[in-house]
């Protein structure tokens, strides 16, 4: 028994959770920073402009100088964390599926569960613009379709972690599916982009942003960044230190049966 | 001669847990080997892994010289397996059934090997029925023809006996008899006195460690089955 | 020993399908020396291997499963029903709605959803024998490329998946577009319908792999599928719908609709290629 190897025990607290702190404090005071210099800071704008008048849910819909613009500063980064989050849990899966480490199978999960947080944020704030902006609650416009396939899809990925018992063929399963999803989630947005339904006007968006635009929306980026980062190895110092009770329960009664 | 099963330090470890955990065992060839342990303590896991169907996560297993890791394909020409499922498909005949595995291995004169093991198993006056229709027994007949298609070198018994009357059992035990001579046979069973009658050599896991592992002429049934019930005591604390 | 000479000669051919034939040769002749009443199983006459190549073995498991289905007429008949089935509800659903118009531009989406709510019964089953008796781990077991298994189902799945198209889709003209004009062009409506069966079938057989271990399996199978095969849905109906109207410059939507609908079967299926081994081992 003596020369038998201790099963390693799941580690946590390395580095990167140390920067947890300065993350979250930047993070906050960064997307603060950026909510604030979206209203002093940054010119309004157009909204959505339309190719003329028309009709959208009923409501008369033209050229709009909105405040609802606003949120667009928060909007985008946030969808842009939750996608950035999505291409980590299927790193990680990629990562899990060549070692079966169950690590990276948790930092996978971890990242979707920081990704759905992110989406559902998304969703609602894109879906208070659009409802201010283009006076309907919803329409199937390529990123709003888009990004409810990326939820259903991740809603997707934690039914299906719950609905298997066997530890290893979950994070497999699991794996597999964030990686099919991180390949379908750019061809959906393709497909809508590229086909137009038929029954709403084609929204055109003024590309291009002023300086100030560009300063507002790097701030808020960077911050909502911070924060993602933070909020995930928070989730995974906790998730891991758990795996470790675990382990270390397990240890201890192995000890005591060998001792009896 | 290379021994029919050689494992080193075999473990298979999925975060904490360790379903094997440092098995080092050497099986010769022509053997028969049972496995014993309460439920969980990786017996079928360590069957699965023998067999090519889990993969080990750190040691090395050898089965007829082949490494499982390396070469599992090749090794898969060498393994045979019966379980308490038939693995056949219910729809389809017995000759049928039989067909797709000698095909897919790349059996030689598969019909002529086909018609020799539906004999041998005595099955040959139902070869034209579907499995669905076959007994309990019938079907697990079926099911060693189909496991000792290719002509495996090791075969390897998963609960074989689930499911079977006493009279299915007798039957199933003479047509392991008759091909005991040159296989070697590993097999798991909740069958202690079963198990110990047909084995050369005894193996006892709890956990996944080796609680004992010796040749039969070693071991005395009395002392085996109270070794046994400390283990399964272990199992369940 | 006896054994050892056996598999010495045995081991380098079961692995080298080139020098298989010479071999092969010699097989035949000790095979024929064989008494043809070899008593027991075991009595150890050489059973010689020489490996199928691929193909063969994509043949042999595509084989059984149309055997087992020319047998039962399991899915064909389920299948078959359950559109006849969405069709009545159609009929109900669409009492209400007078204008030929209206039905042709809706015709596109009627009909997928026929055939996503038909193919997921299908699916759903295609994996079902393959569970009950634990065939598939008998399947691993055989020294086989996993993507072969994954070739194999794929296209049973979706010759299954045309068979019931080519009941549905005539049935679903019958019934609903006897009174429309077709446009000229409405031909040209198979090619995103076989387009949309082939991801249908490759995906599908990828994800119900997944799911007939899972608890609830069916649901499961829904949940994973939809929002997955939606792209290729998207694409799918526009094209079909387009062909279908014939609206003036129909090719400027079919063609991008196709292009996009044809590089999601290509990427889905390289992608289930090449995670089938991991799924299916697990």
């Amino acid at each position: 028994m003596a020369d038998r190897k201790q099963p390693r025990l799941p580690e946590a607290g390395q580095w990167p959770d140390r920067l947890v702190p300065a993350a979250l404090g930047v993070g906050a005071l960064l997307a603060v920073a950026g909510f604030l210099m979206a209203f002093l800071f940054a010119p309004p704008v157009n909204g959505a402009s339309v190719n003329g008048v028309e009709v959208i849910g009923g409501q008369v819909v033209s050229n709009v100088l909105l405040l609802s613009q606003k949120i667009f500063y928060f909007h985008m980064p946030v969808a842009i964390v939750s996608f950035v989050a999505l291409a980590f849990a299927c790193y990680y899966s990629v990562r899990f599926l060549m070692t079966k480490n169950r690590r990276f199978d948790t930092c996978a999960r971890i990242a979707m569960e920081v990704s759905l947080l992110f989406v559902v944020c998304t969703m609602i704030t894109g879906d208070l613009w659009t409802r201010f902006e283009w006076g309907v609650w919803w329409t199937w416009d390529p990123r709003l379709t888009t990004y409810l396939i990326l939820m259903l899809i991740i809603i997707a990925y934690f039914i299906l972690r719950n609905a298997i018992d066997e530890p290893e063929r979950r994070s497999v399963y699991a794996a597999v599916v964030s990686i099919v999803a991180f390949i379908d989630v750019p061809i959906c947005f393709m497909v809508t982009r590229v086909i137009p339904s038929s029954i709403h006007p084609v929204v055109v968006r003024e590309g291009g942003m002023s300086a100030d635009m560009g300063i507002t929306l790097a701030v808020c980026m960077v911050g909502l960044m911070l924060l993602g980062f933070a909020l995930y190895r928070t989730r995974f110092r906790q998730v891991r230190l758990t795996e470790r009770v675990e382990a270390l329960k397990e240890q201890l009664e192995d000890r005591m049966s060998d001792v009896r | 001669m290379e021994a029919a099963i050689e494992t080193r330090r075999l473990s298979k470890a999925f975060g904490g847990r360790r379903a094997v955990d440092n098995v080092s065992i050497t099986v010769p060839r022509g053997a028969f080997l049972s496995i014993f342990g309460p439920n969980g303590a990786g017996k079928t896991t360590l069957l699965r892994i023998l067999s090519t169907l889990a993969r080990a996560t750190g040691g090395t297993a050898r089965l007829m010289g082949i490494d499982l890791k390396e070469e599992p394909d090749r090794a898969r020409d060498h393994i045979g397996l019966i379980s308490h499922n038939s693995m056949l498909y219910p729809d389809l005949t017995a000759e049928e059934n039989l067909m797709i595995y000698a095909r897919l291995y790349g059996v030689e004169n598969p019909r002529e090997r086909v018609d020799d093991l539906l004999e041998a198993v005595e099955l040959k006056h139902r070869r034209l029925d579907v499995v669905r229709t076959f007994s309990r027994g019938m079907t697990q007949r079926l099911s060693i023809a189909r496991a000792l298609i290719h002509d495996p070198d090791v075969v390897f018994l998963d609960e074989p006996y689930s499911g079977l009357d006493p009279h299915a059992m007798d039957i199933f035990d003479e047509l392991i008899a008759s091909v005991r001579a040159d296989h070697t046979f590993v097999m798991v069973s909740h069958d202690l006195q079963k198990g110990f009658d047909m084995c050369t050599h005894a193996l006892v896991l709890a956990k996944g460690r080796v609680v004992a592992f010796d040749q039969k002429e070693n071991l005395d049934f009395g002392d085996f089955r109270s070794l046994y019930r400390q283990t399964v005591g272990m199992g369940v604390a | 020993m006896a054994e050892e000479a056996r598999k010495a000669p045995a081991a380098p051919h079961a692995d080298a399908g080139g020098d298989g034939r010479v071999d092969g040769a010699s097989g035949r002749a000790g095979a024929t020396g064989r008494a043809p009443a070899a008593g027991a199983a075991g009595t150890r006459q050489p059973v010689r291997l020489k490996k199928p190549s691929t193909w063969q073995q994509y043949k042999t498991l595509l084989g059984k499963d149309l055997t087992q289905e020319f047998r039962t007429k399991e899915m064909l008949t389920s299948m078959g029903i359950y559109a006849l089935l969405v069709l009545v509800v159609y009929g109900a659903t669409l009492a209400q709605s007078g204008g030929q118009v209206d039905i042709l531009q809706m015709s596109g989406g009627l009909l997928w959803t026929l055939i996503v709510f038909t193919s997921l019964l299908g699916l759903n089953r295609s994996f079902s024998h393959e569970k009950e008796q634990g065939c598939l781990e008998g399947i691993l077991l055989v020294p086989l490329d996993r993507s072969v298994v994954f070739l194999a189902k794929a296209t049973s799945n979706l010759l299954f998946l045309l068979a019931v198209e080519v009941i549905a889709i005539p049935l679903f003209c019958f019934f609903f577009m006897t009174s429309v004009p077709l446009a000229e062009s409405a031909p040209l409506a198979l090619a995103p319908l076989v387009v949309g069966a082939v991801g249908v079938a490759g995906i599908g057989t990828l994800l119900s792999t997944i799911t007939v271990n899972t608890r609830g399996k069916d649901v499961m199978l829904a949940v994973l599928f939809i929002p997955l095969v939606f792209p290729l849905l998207y694409a799918c109906v526009s094209a079909t719908t387009v062909v279908v109207v014939g609206v003036e410059g129909y090719l400027d939507a079919f063609v991008p609709a196709m292009a996009l609908a044809a590089g999601y079967d290509v990427v889905m299926l390289l992608a289930s290629w090449v995670l089938y081994d991991f799924v299916v081992s697990a």
